[in-house]
């Protein structure tokens, strides 16, 4: 029976995903960079130490992204560095479909005024524009010590109201189907309703959101390290650009290109994975999800 | 028209509850929100921070012993009276930094949003219209890699190599330094030159998007049973391309022009911060950075204000051009 469950669930899940163009290399991408957040750091010793003997350092054998201005070596920075991109990246869509999630499923559920004080909040977060509001909060906590949960959480909180607006849509809709009448009429208690009929339904839903939330994740979770707003992991991309930017006035000069240009292509390159899976995700599960309406 | 009644309420409610949250974090910020203004007084005329403190207070109206309760009483009136409060940074009224920096950031704004949107259409349409080609597949993955740049990493790049590398682009600013504003055509032609720039890395990425929802929308409408009618009514290729699917196409994103216009007064912060270009957003990084709460919260509003006009617009134009929509 398990085994079973196991081979049905690779067969409708992860099957049509590796056999579809998109979602192949956008997973292999984004494997890429799990890889490097949690062997790499591990492979690749980080020599954090100013070297003004090597400084600007064009990409060599020794330092295959070159070294920044006080010669650093670039490689060791953006693989260590891409473990707190990775592990904010993911936490903050994870914690953003979480509470989406819940609130969604609330909304859709409750009737009256909890209904419509739900739906209230919903479109307050809609409204307020997110990357403002973020920059305040991270404003709000900027002289403590946060770590990669609590700065996750910062970010997730601006980016979960859409997809509550979406799964509340949904849940309205499932909500009407016989079987949940059916549910209630066994006298079943609501959590069960809630977790165990809806929540199935929702899954490549859920699924779906969380890897489209990888893109706003990632922008939100850079431009927060790049205006210095978090005192956080100094290899993380958003602040080895900052660093490269006005501290070390990479811009500037001529030497400074590949500085600029490996940071940058690493950032849009897990960006570009994110949005490859996910359109990927779109082609594969949403005749499905249009099916279930 | 009850149907605005009820909207405008709603969103009347919506900005209440977003304005009073912004209050509250802002005001629950670590620090006296005079101590910026106090530490430069003092240094001005060199006297003690006591001292100086005590006068921020004044310049700035704020009673350190009164509760956030009065604050708040204080920051509704003001804001009921079109006072969006004061800055201490700039030691001038909030109203004052809006009126020179918003005109900016919507010149900008307008033209960004002008560009993207003719540019992303026409590029969404042809693409839907050549589906399964290579030119079909080559805008499509060009659309996907420049999502896949945040707007402000694209103004590195633009600064980068426009105007630090080739020079044909300024570093930043407005306008330059050395010459009087006027309506000569050398000012002018310069201003659109300073533009460019921070234009350019938010135009581009909206361009994108605008040909991905365009060419969705348009291969969506190709399936449709009107348009095989029409096919079948013998009407020209070209007419049912333009009336029947580009027309049907556009009309959510027309809605939704309105509503990106609203986000970006204030989603800019990075870009016009990057092109040190003085809009909104640059004053918005700025009151973060130096920690400016009145400047914070005045223009916060100022976008929050933005959005939900922009929202109002969006469904109003939606009912407009829409027939099938009724304004209940």
């Amino acid at each position: 029976m398990k085994k079973e469950n196991i081979a049905n669930f690779y067969y409708d899940y992860i099957q049509p995903l590796l056999t579809n163009k998109k979602s192949l290399i956008g997973l292999m991408i984004l494997l890429f960079y799990i890889l490097m957040a949690t062997i790499g750091p591990v492979v690749v010793p980080l020599d954090m130490n100013s070297n003004f003997a090597e400084r600007y350092q064009k990409p060599s054998l020794k330092h295959p992204f070159g070294t920044d201005y006080f010669g650093v070596d670039i490689f060791q920075q953006i693989v260590h560095g891409s473990r707190s991109v990775i592990s904010l990246t993911l936490l903050a869509s994870f914690f953003a479909v979480l509470i989406g999630t819940v609130i969604g499923v609330a909304r859709g559920y409750l009737e009256g005024i909890a209904g419509k004080i739900i739906d209230a909040i919903i479109m307050v977060f809609l409204v307020i524009p997110s990357f403002p509001a973020l920059l305040i909060l991270a404003a709000v906590f900027m002289n403590y010590d946060l770590n990669v949960v609590e700065i996750a959480l910062l970010v997730a909180v601006w980016l979960w109201a859409p997809l509550a607006k979406q799964i509340s849509a949904q849940v309205l809709s499932i909500k009407s189907k016989e079987f949940i009448e059916a549910s209630k009429m066994l006298n079943m208690p609501i959590s069960y309703i809630l977790f165990s009929d809806i929540a199935k339904l929702l899954i490549p839903y859920i699924f779906i959101n969380f890897v489209m939330q990888i893109k706003g994740a990632m922008e939100f979770s850079v431009g927060l390290m790049f205006l210095g707003l978090a005192k956080f992991d100094p290899t993380h991309w958003g602040v080895m650009l900052n660093y490269a930017l006005y501290q070390a006035g990479a811009l500037y000069t001529a030497k400074g290109f590949h500085y600029l240009f490996f940071i940058i292509l690493n950032i849009v390159l897990l960006i570009y994975g994110g949005i490859l899976l996910s359109q990927g995700v779109e082609e594969v599960f949403n005749p499905r999800l249009r099916g279930n309406e | 028209m009850n149907y605005f009644i009820n909207k405008t309420l709603y969103l009347l409610i919506v900005f209440a509850i977003a304005i009073s949250g912004v209050f509250v974090l802002v005001n629950n910020m670590p620090g006296d929100p005079a101590y910026g203004l106090a530490v430069s007084i003092a240094q001005q005329r060199n006297m003690q921070i006591e001292q100086a403190l005590e006068i921020a207070h004044k310049m700035m109206g704020i009673d350190p012993h009164e509760s956030i309760f009065i604050r708040y009483g204080k920051f509704v009136s003001n804001l009921l009276k079109g006072n969006f409060g004061y800055s201490a940074f700039y030691n001038t009224s909030v109203n004052e930094i809006i009126a020179k920096s918003l005109p900016w950031s919507l010149f900008v704004i307008s033209l960004a949003t002008f560009l993207s949107f003719t540019i992303g259409i026409f590029l969404g349409a042809f693409a839907a219209q050549k589906r399964d080609t290579i030119i079909e597949g080559i805008i499509s993955t060009v659309s996907s890699i420049i999502q896949a740049i945040p707007p402000f990493i694209l103004a590195v790049l633009i600064l980068f190599v426009f105007s630090v590398r080739l020079k044909v682009l300024p570093l930043g600013g407005a306008y330059p330094v050395d010459i009087e504003p006027s309506f000569s055509l050398e000012f002018i032609s310069k201003i659109f030159l300073h533009a460019l720039g921070p234009m350019l890395a938010i135009a581009i990425p909206q361009m994108a998007s605008w040909t991905l929802s365009m060419r969705g929308n348009t291969s969506q409408i190709m399936e449709e049973d009107f348009i095989r009618f029409a096919e079948a009514r013998g009407l020209r290729d070209s007419v049912i391309a333009a009336k029947y699917v580009r027309n049907n196409a556009m009309l959510p994103l027309v809605a939704s022009l309105a509503i990106s216009v609203g986000y970006m007064l204030g989603g800019q912060t990075l870009v016009e911060s990057i092109f040190n270009y003085p809009g909104i957003g640059f004053y918005f990084g700025k009151a973060i950075a130096v920690r400016d709460f009145g400047l914070l919260t005045g223009l916060f509003t100022l976008i929050v204000i933005g959005v939900i006009l922009a929202t109002f617009i969006a469904d109003f134009v939606y009912a407009l051009i829409d027939p099938r929509v009724k304004l209940k």
